[in-house]
């Protein structure tokens, strides 16, 4: 084999060469997915993500497991099925998680003057790591999304739970019981949104105990599981490397 | 002895498989751009950017405008003009070595590709939902939009436009036809420019209140989940590096 043929010049350069590429990649494919799941998440699940008052028993509990399991479904269906990495679920919600805390501070304390114990993101990464371990362990995209889909959408509330308890203490304000979290709502007037309680305080869900919490997040995760199933193809479909002749 | 010598001279004489000195000073471009774009915010948002009818919102945000415009087709054009015009005629007929150099080069374009993603989907767009749910519009063109639909997404366009080119023309893995998940990377982000007319257009005919997860913001959504077609390209390029390491590594 003569020089020119060869793309290295010894054993270690090669494996520089490939621990460079890995580097490479791995940066871009964390910036490039915090991006697309970022963007998918803010503007399907963000007004729950973005305000304490939004983050109530029922919705927020319903909404944010559903719209965030897609990304770590497609990412694990690419990095488990080709490379046997079983991140892949972590990676996304740990990127998207930095998206969201540089620009919570940044942005909504930084430019809008919003305190960050009003406008904290959600905790995601209990689930992410649950599902990870579950196709780890399994080695099944089918337990993956029922068994990891459906905790996914169970230990959402509790991974929260030391987060956003003490905003959920109820407390009596000109003669209407209602959350510190309402309370911040009032306080920090958000001129052109709506606001939150005046169009979710309706049936019986909404209330301070029981049985709302549990209910939501086994309805979230039964459409979790759903979700999964669909994303999983979806990311099998984006790893393709399909050449087409023209468009 | 005296070809070996010519060899070693040849050797350090080679330019480096990955230019590290152009990856960090590439980087260096969008922070420090985005952090001097990011203060102008701070500055001129509040003092100059509340009333569309200002004169001095004309001063500071208008004319913002006008040159980001002017700067971004011209950046096109000649960036992208540049790649396609000093392309390789003879792209199948490079060295290994030569083509793993390349794709140094590929990735170093690619970084920049994320760089631009994270500002534009995640850094400056999740920040118009703070100005615009705290701040009544009166202006298709507000501070926030000024800079996120009309600058950040321009840039990630050109970046991705110009990480395509850069693959489509120098590169021998992408010679046999057009990479369909390097398309919809590059593509797909691409869309949520135009799909800010049907977002103007919805808000204006509505003047709804500030839902960040309103229906009208689906096809940013949609879009948005084309970055994904880089899990594609990303094997395609590690079949391709494997191929030119795997003997070396085996």
């Amino acid at each position: 084999m003569s020089a020119s043929q060869s793309a290295v010049r010894s054993r270690a350069e090669a494996v520089k060469v490939s621990r460079t590429f890995d580097w490479l990649i791995l940066f871009t494919l964390f910036f490039v997915v915090l991006g697309g799941y970022h963007i998918h998440y803010m503007l399907t699940g963000g007004d729950w993500d973005f305000w304490t008052d939004w983050k109530d028993r029922r919705l927020w509990v319903t909404v944010a497991p559903i719209v965030s399991i897609t990304f770590p479904a497609a990412v694990q269906a690419c990095l488990w099925w080709r490379y046997r990495l079983p991140f892949g679920a972590v990676v996304c919600v740990l990127g998207l998680l930095l998206g969201e805390w540089i620009n919570r501070y940044l942005n909504f304390w930084g430019w809008t003057y919003f305190p960050v114990n009003f406008c904290f993101p959600s905790n995601l990464v209990p689930g992410a790591i649950l599902l990870d371990v579950v196709l780890l362990m399994s080695n099944s995209f089918v337990a993956t999304a029922v068994v990891g889909g459906l905790t996914y959408g169970l230990i959402f509330y509790p991974g929260n739970w030391p987060i956003i308890a003490p905003l959920h203490v109820p407390v009596e304000y000109n003669g209407m019981m209602m959350t510190i979290a309402d309370l911040q709502g009032y306080h920090y007037v958000r001129t052109g949104t709506p606001e939150y309680i005046r169009m979710v305080e309706k049936g019986t869900l909404r209330t301070f105990g029981k049985d709302v919490a549990p209910v939501s997040a086994f309805f979230s995760g039964f459409v979790s599981i759903l979700i999964y199933f669909l994303w999983h193809f979806f990311g099998k479909w984006f790893a393709s490397t399909k050449f087409v002749e023209s468009v | 002895m005296a070809v070996t010598t010519e060899s070693v001279k040849a050797d350090t004489a080679e330019a480096p498989l990955l230019n590290v000195r152009n990856l960090i000073l590439g980087s260096l471009l969008y922070i420090v751009f985005y952090g001097w774009v990011r203060w102008y915010e701070g500055v001129y948002g509040w003092s100059a950017g509340l009333d569309s009818f200002a004169p001095e919102f004309e001063t500071y945000w208008m004319n913002f405008l006008y040159i980001e415009f002017v700067l971004e087709v011209s950046t096109a054009g000649i960036l992208w003009g540049y790649i396609w015009k000093t392309r390789d005629r003879k792209v199948m007929s490079i060295t290994p070595r030569e083509e793993l150099r390349r794709h140094m080069t590929h990735w170093t374009w690619l970084v920049m590709y994320a760089w631009a993603i994270y500002y534009g989907a995640s850094y400056f767009t999740e920040q118009d939902g703070t100005w615009h749910q705290t701040i009544v519009r009166d202006t298709d063109f507000t501070p926030s939009h000024i800079i996120e639909f009309y600058l950040s997404y321009p840039i990630y366009i050109i970046t991705g436009g110009a990480c395509f080119l850069y693959a489509k023309t120098r590169l021998p893995t992408y010679q046999q036809g057009l990479h369909m998940q390097y398309l919809v990377a590059t593509v797909g982000p691409f869309m949520i420019l135009p799909n800010v007319g049907l977002n103007e257009w919805g808000h204006t005919f509505w003047f709804m209140e500030e839902l960040f997860v309103a229906p009208l913001h689906y096809g940013f959504v949609f879009f948005g989940w084309a970055a994904l077609g880089l899990l594609g390209v990303v094997n395609t390029e590690v079949g391709a590096i494997s191929k030119l390491l795997k003997k070396d590594l085996a």
